[in-house]
């Protein structure tokens, strides 16, 4: 017979071991997968994760990949901290494009340092707007924000899909789904010379230490922690649980929104259909690898980033599709929820003896 | 053939703890034996490892001579040994046949002809096919008797059966007991309260710090004899103190509370009106689950309901929220103390913060003031007498009686106008129940109002100067307490009415 039981104290240090153990166990059902796969399993995992990160120019993909999924998660872990399931980042992420990406079409002829800093606005402001739907209809009419917020993903990406093959298409494409290039000044600068790298990733750290700031330093803080443990206490201490939940999702979606307004004034520099490989979503795993921890939100973020990457050259390598990054990401989840099951609960096996059940 | 049951030197040790210390008693049937024991003495150890719960880690249990081994539960029902625990377990929305008939190997109308017996035998009126969730706590602890009796048990074990009872079911109970006993079923009586012992029993064994400490005859012993034996050290005694409180003015006034649910777990209020006067206790009895819950949240200003009137220092408070209402000096203990009133993965300083009234500074301009409230609650700490001075500690690892003097010192820090607690001592042993109810009386003394929501009569008798009783949500009429007894307050506990005309 097997009896789980919940563990009454979990260590801290082994709360925040857990990650590497998850990541330590993906790499070997990564190697397993490999090894079935007719590879050899040590060269595939480093064509994995070795080979995307040992130039400079791949260490720059690395950082330009991790900058919106750090962005989203330290967004969403406002919500998953206070109890409130924001699943939809990815829409926030699409409609702040959207929002950003129409004004810097607004803007595709001119020049000015005024330009970037409205766009970025804009798209935060899109973002949070989109965040709030969700979070309204849970507040005043009780809805389900899981799905809300969900659904509300393939109404942005449709609403994209429309916009750039209708009215914002682009009138010199050719009838190509994507819009204009967007002018110079609503570019994010680049780093350096060569590299893809862009100024979005300080609007990350920003995001990382606002977070710390908010989430351990102050009141809204302390009430996001005391109603992610306890709703009933959040009740009983007399926290405005309404208003908290709009905050969280505002806060959430803005972020979202500066994500998707980083890749298209970044790397991408115009709207298309293809503006995020899934960021808003994978952002959910990043999240909870990191702990929803703002500093393990910058690792996890790199972690995952590199699945991505370590996709892109195993299909040039070995020739096996770029979706086995998203086989490493489920792996992760996988591997971290497990070990979080196995950490916040026992499993006791009770011995049966063959005589017990005689009589 | 009479039943004879031994355990001989059982111990069960815990990380940090000996539950039982080398445990060696006897039962004979045809009596009835108490275990007596405060809250941690080891009682529910033994008897879980007599019911098959757990396994000791040394010793045996010998039945009739014979040693048993009692791997699980199903292993004690093999050898007659039958337990009634404390929590039922029922299926509430099953009927009373279902529940009965689900460990039975029996076919349905067999059993329903042995259910019958058993009723018609112990006089016992319950109608088999309505859900249990229409039962009162006594119907439903019989419905847990007949499952034990259906298997014709030679011990029976009751575990702390009337703390969910009215006076009269607690009378039906003992009746019923007594029955058992004459038929030839052992009986052991768990409780910590001293006064059944001695109605009830027929031997009692006192249980203290996982060791057996005495073994007598219940004639022998006095309800003051045996609480030194279970505490171990001379009781304080606490005495209420008339209070005049005719010169003194109405704070607390309830007006026309009406509170309606469609939540089948929850209870319906029905036009309660009631006040309290400075430095006054308003007791609040009745058995659990007939409204008091409600009652205690929109006190509290949990639950806002519309067209009540709350009156609380000439200020109407009924849209408020608890945040708000704190600022006007009133304070809250809730019943569920591990999970409402602290939150048990959070350090005592931040469980602290969570009544963070507005002179506190606690929280200036929206940052936490961590020192601030770490002075605050090593304030706490020593003047309630709390057993650590560390305010990073997580309340987790404070005992039931040091989080609530915790939670107690964090309200009562503020010097409230007005306290309300929800069974403020529930689970906790007698030291710790003795130094709460001290700091409720010391509380009245000081000009400041309580009002105490309670299920333990004894509790409400010492520390009320007017008892009202709520029953399905509706509050009885409210008495001065020197014209309350407890019978009184068990018939209206239990629905019935005191009032002659």
């Amino acid at each position: 017979m097997i009896k789980i039981e919940k563990r009454n104290d979990v260590p801290t240090t082994l709360y925040f071991l857990t990650p590497f153990i998850a990541i330590f166990l993906t790499i070997i059902g990564g190697g397993i997968i490999f090894y079935f796969l007719g590879f050899n399993p040590i060269e595939a995992l480093k064509f994995f994760f070795v080979t995307p990160i040992s130039n400079l120019y791949g260490f720059s993909e690395l950082l330009l990949k991790a900058t919106p999924l750090c962005l989203i998660a330290i967004g969403l872990s406002f919500c998953f901290k206070s109890n409130n399931w924001n699943i939809g980042a990815e829409g926030q992420l699409t409609f702040g494009a959207i929002v950003g990406g129409g004004v810097a079409l607004l803007f595709y002829d001119q020049e000015g340092f005024y330009i970037l800093p409205t766009i970025i606005i804009a798209g935060a402001l899109g973002g949070m707007f989109f965040a709030l739907i969700p979070a309204v209809l849970k507040t005043y009419f009780n809805t389900n924000e899981i799905l809300v917020s969900l659904m509300l993903v393939y109404v942005s990406k449709l609403l994209l899909d429309y916009l750039v093959v209708g009215p914002w298409s682009n009138p010199e494409g050719f009838n190509f789904p994507e819009t204009r290039q967007f002018s110079n000044s609503a570019r994010m600068p680049l780093l350096f010379e060569g590299l893809r790298i862009h100024a979005g990733i300080f609007l990350a750290l920003l995001a990382v230490m606002l977070s710390w700031f908010v989430l351990y330093k102050t009141y809204l803080g302390f009430q996001i922690k005391v109603s992610g443990l306890s709703l009933k206490t959040a009740k009983y201490a007399g926290f405005k649980g309404k208003t908290m939940i709009l905050v969280v999702f505002m806060i959430s979606g803005a972020c979202a929104g500066l994500a998707g307004v980083g890749e298209i004034t970044g790397p991408i520099g115009q709207l298309h259909r293809m503006i995020s490989p899934d960021y808003g979503f994978t952002a959910i795993i990043v999240a909870f690898l990191g702990r929803l921890n703002p500093f393990g939100i910058i690792f996890a973020s790199l972690i995952v980033a590199l699945t991505y990457l370590g996709a892109e050259t195993a299909q040039i390598f070995l020739q096996i599709p770029k979706y086995t990054g998203q086989v490493f990401q489920g792996m992760i989840l996988f591997f971290l929820l497990a070990s979080d099951y196995l950490l916040f609960f026992k499993i006791k096996i009770l011995s049966l003896k063959k005589n017990d059940l005689r009589h | 053939m009479p039943t004879d049951l031994r355990v001989s030197n059982i111990s069960k040790i815990y990380p940090g703890c000996i539950a039982n210390d080398k445990v060696s008693l006897q039962f004979k049937s045809g009596k009835i034996y108490a275990l007596l024991g405060e809250n941690g003495a080891g009682k529910s150890t033994l008897v879980k490892i007599l019911s098959g719960v757990i396994s000791p880690d040394n010793g045996e249990v010998f039945l009739n001579e014979k040693s048993l081994k009692l791997n699980s539960p199903l292993d004690a029902k093999k050898n007659k040994i039958g337990m009634v625990f404390q929590h039922f377990n029922l299926f509430e929305t099953l009927s009373v046949f279902e529940n009965l008939s689900i460990d039975t190997n029996e076919d349905n109308k067999n059993l329903r002809v042995k259910i019958n017996d058993i009723l018609k035998k112990y006089n016992f009126s319950i109608d088999l096919d309505i859900p249990v969730l229409n039962l009162s706590a006594g119907q439903k602890q019989k419905v847990e008797i007949i499952r034990c009796l259906l298997r014709n048990p030679k011990v029976l074990i009751m575990d702390e059966p009337t703390s969910v009872l009215t006076e009269q079911e607690t009378d039906e109970l003992f009746i019923s007991l007594k029955k058992f006993c004459d038929e030839g079923i052992l009986i052991i009586y768990i409780t910590h309260k001293l006064k059944e012992v001695l109605s009830l029993c027929d031997e009692v064994a006192v249980m203290r710090k996982g060791k057996v400490v005495s073994v007598s005859q219940t004639g022998d012993e006095k309800i003051e004899t045996l609480a030194n034996k279970m505490v171990g050290q001379k009781l304080a005694k606490i005495k209420k103190k008339n209070n005049n409180l005719k010169n003194k003015v109405e704070i607390f006034k309830v007006k026309h509370l009406n509170f309606f649910s469609n939540d089948p777990f929850e209870t319906n209020l029905e036009n309660i009106n009631f006040s309290v006067k400075k430095g006054e206790c308003l007791g609040i009895a009745g058995i659990s689950g007939n409204g008091q819950n409600e009652l205690f949240q929109i006190l509290s200003g949990e639950i806002i309901t519309s067209n009540t009137s709350i009156i609380f220092r000439n200020k109407e408070i009924a849209q408020l929220n608890p945040k708000q209402r704190r600022e006007y000096l009133m304070a809250f203990s809730p019943e569920d103390r591990i999970s409402q009133a602290a939150v048990p993965e959070l350090k005592i300083y931040e469980n602290v913060a969570l009544n963070n009234f507005k002179s506190s500074n606690f929280f200036e301009k929206g940052l936490v003031n961590e020192k601030k409230i770490k002075e605050h609650s090593k304030k706490i700490l020593t003047d309630f007498s709390v057993n650590t001075d560390n305010v990073e500690l997580k309340s987790q690892f404070l005992s039931g009686g040091n989080l609530q003097k915790l939670i107690l010192g964090r309200e009562l820090i503020t010097a409230p106008e007005l306290l309300i607690c929800y069974n403020p001592t529930w689970g906790l042993d007698v030291g710790a129940i003795n130094y709460i109810h001290e700091t409720l009386l010391k509380i009245n003394d000081q000009e400041k109002s309580t009002i105490l929501i309670s299920t333990d009569t004894e509790e409400l008798l010492k520390l009320s100067d007017r008892i009202a009783v709520i029953y399905k949500g509706k509050l009885s009429r409210i008495m001065p307490s020197e014209e309350v007894t407890p019978e009184k307050l068990g018939v209206l506990m239990g629905g019935g009415s005191i009032d002659k005309n």
